[in-house]
């Protein structure tokens, strides 16, 4: 019995010894918080989110919280590269061939721009007296299955940067009063124009790809800044550039808030004796319909969980609500058709005359 | 004719040289996508919500054809569609290209006069009936979106 214990003791000594063995190189997967099937764009969602609560900026008391930033850094690098990606599930971190680090500053301000210290969406007081550049702002026009199910769309940004160039430039010109004087007693005084000396700038072109989110439950005219990316001034910093969304109309749903509202024509059978039919969703998952009484024209179901998702919380989603209207047959009824309804129906004959418009 | 004027600056730092490529009017062109040589286009002023347009109007500094800013919000008349002209299946971003317009047939061009106060410097932009090495045109600055993958659809997994 003794000894039986003791083998289990030693497995599981030996268990402990082999995971704590493999849990030194990092679990990119779990740094993201992604499982290991997770898609690209759900990768890009995760750093994204996870970024900007890690940043070290935001966490000034945490001492390891540029280790956790540098780590999230480098589970993007490798999980966002197809092939890094691979001999990482493969081989593990030690499996990845070296030089593989690109700047972690580089793959931030992919996301949120040059500075990137935008927290609260407000560039920090500190810059009143630096001139700025331009801001651009750019309208995005997405997809309504890009608002249910979310996005990212990749953008080249090329932008004319300043850098130091050899030589002075005369910067900060103003207008002076300078007064001479002509003789005794007498002066004239005359506008100047006096510059400063400065080190000298020119403007180059560089290029980087821009990530924006489109996030899911958007609304229309929300913005997403990228600090840094708008127009270069040659004097100060460069403006933003703000992406402002444009909700596209769908030829299937109409967005009200977080519902959506569809329509569906029926037949006059099909309204009169039930049907089923399934309704192809944003996502392409089908919403199933059963009828098996009467469906009025106008009859609305609502369908709950259906909407779009709430921006705030996207686990709170609005409804689909679905308006039936209904198809007359187009062909003319003869006499015997007329005899067989009248007699399947045996609906009273009803000629209620009444104001149909007051208060609709 | 009293239109918003188009003019050419050197600064490469203004935010209001930005123009956005669009589809025809009522032809709407899906986010992302390439442009086709010879494809109709509208090349929509940002900040004002203009579009680059020409007609019968004579140019204040050279007596070619005058070239404005016209419509509200991205849509003005069927006088602000153009044609882009280039080599090849697709407008590449560093192709030299020319902007034919649709209706007058002129050619987008900039031959160097530059007007006085109160746009001292500015060089005024016109159309003219024949290409030359004046009327080609190249993409510098700007925000160029790229394609996206349509989100994925459950029925696919």
């Amino acid at each position: 019995m003794a000894k039986k214990a003791m083998n289990i003791c030693n497995v599981c000594c030996l268990l402990l010894y082999i995971t704590t063995a493999v849990l030194a190189s990092r679990d990119f997967y779990k740094i993201l918080g992604v499982s290991k099937t997770a898609s690209i764009r759900d990768i890009k969602k995760a750093y994204r989110k996870l970024a900007l609560q890690l940043h070290p900026d935001r966490n000034p008391d945490d001492p390891k919280a540029q280790d956790k930033f540098a780590d999230l850094g480098a589970a993007y690098e490798v999980l966002s590269d197809e092939e890094k990606r691979k001999q990482y599930d493969t081989y593990g971190e030690d499996g990845l061939k070296e030089g593989h680090h690109s700047s972690h500053n580089d793959i931030f301000s992919s996301f949120f721009g040059d500075f990137g210290f935008m927290f609260g969406g407000n560039r920090q007081q500190q810059d009143r007296n630096i001139p700025r550049g331009n801001d651009i702002v750019l309208d995005l026009e997405v997809t309504l299955e890009e608002v249910y199910s979310g996005n990212f769309v990749e953008v080249v940004r090329n932008k004319p940067v300043a850098k130091e160039a050899p030589g002075k430039r005369k910067c900060n010109c103003r207008q002076e009063m300078k007064t001479t004087q002509l003789g005794p007693g007498r002066f004239q005084m005359t506008q100047e124009m006096v510059c400063d000396e400065c080190p000298n700038v020119k403007l180059v072109n560089e290029e980087r790809t821009l990530e924006v989110e489109i996030e899911q439950g958007v609304r229309d005219e929300m913005e997403y800044p990228f600090i840094g990316e708008g127009e270069p001034h040659i004097d100060g910093e460069p403006g933003d550039l703000r992406f402002r969304i444009k909700v596209l109309k769908h030829p299937v749903f109409e967005r009200r808030g977080d519902d959506l509202y569809t329509n569906v024509t029926i037949s006059l059978v099909e309204a009169l004796v039930g049907f089923e039919m399934d309704i192809v969703h944003l996502d392409g998952h089908k919403v199933h319909i059963v009828r098996d009484k009467i469906t009025k024209p106008g009859a609305r179901m609502w369908k709950k969980g259906e909407g779009l998702p709430n921006f705030d919380n996207i686990n709170i989603r609005g409804s689909l609500i679905i308006t039936f209207d209904v198809e007359f047959p187009q062909t003319q009824l003869d006499d015997q058709q007329k005899d067989g309804i009248q007699s399947i129906l045996k609906q009273e004959s009803v000629q209620k005359v009444y104001n149909g418009l007051q208060g609709y | 004719s009293g239109q918003q004027s188009v003019t050419g600056v050197e600064s490469a730092d203004d935010a209001n040289s930005y123009w956005q490529i669009r589809g025809k009017p009522a032809r709407p062109c899906q986010r992302g996508s390439a442009i086709k040589c010879g494809q109709a286009i509208r090349i929509t002023h940002m900040k004002t919500g203009r579009n680059l347009h020409t007609h019968h109007f004579s140019s204040p500094l050279s007596n070619n054809q005058e070239v404005s800013a016209f419509g509200e919000s991205g849509e003005g008349d069927d006088l602000d569609v153009w044609t882009v002209q280039c080599e090849g299946v697709y407008w590449e971003r560093d192709d030299p290209v020319r902007f034919k317009h649709v209706g007058t047939e002129v050619f987008l061009s900039v031959t160097g006069e530059q007007y006085g106060h109160p746009i001292r410097g500015q060089r005024e932009v016109h159309g003219m009936s024949s290409p030359n090495q004046h009327t080609w045109w190249r993409t510098m600055e700007g925000v160029f979106i790229q394609p996206s993958q349509e989100p994925l659809r459950h029925d696919e997994l």
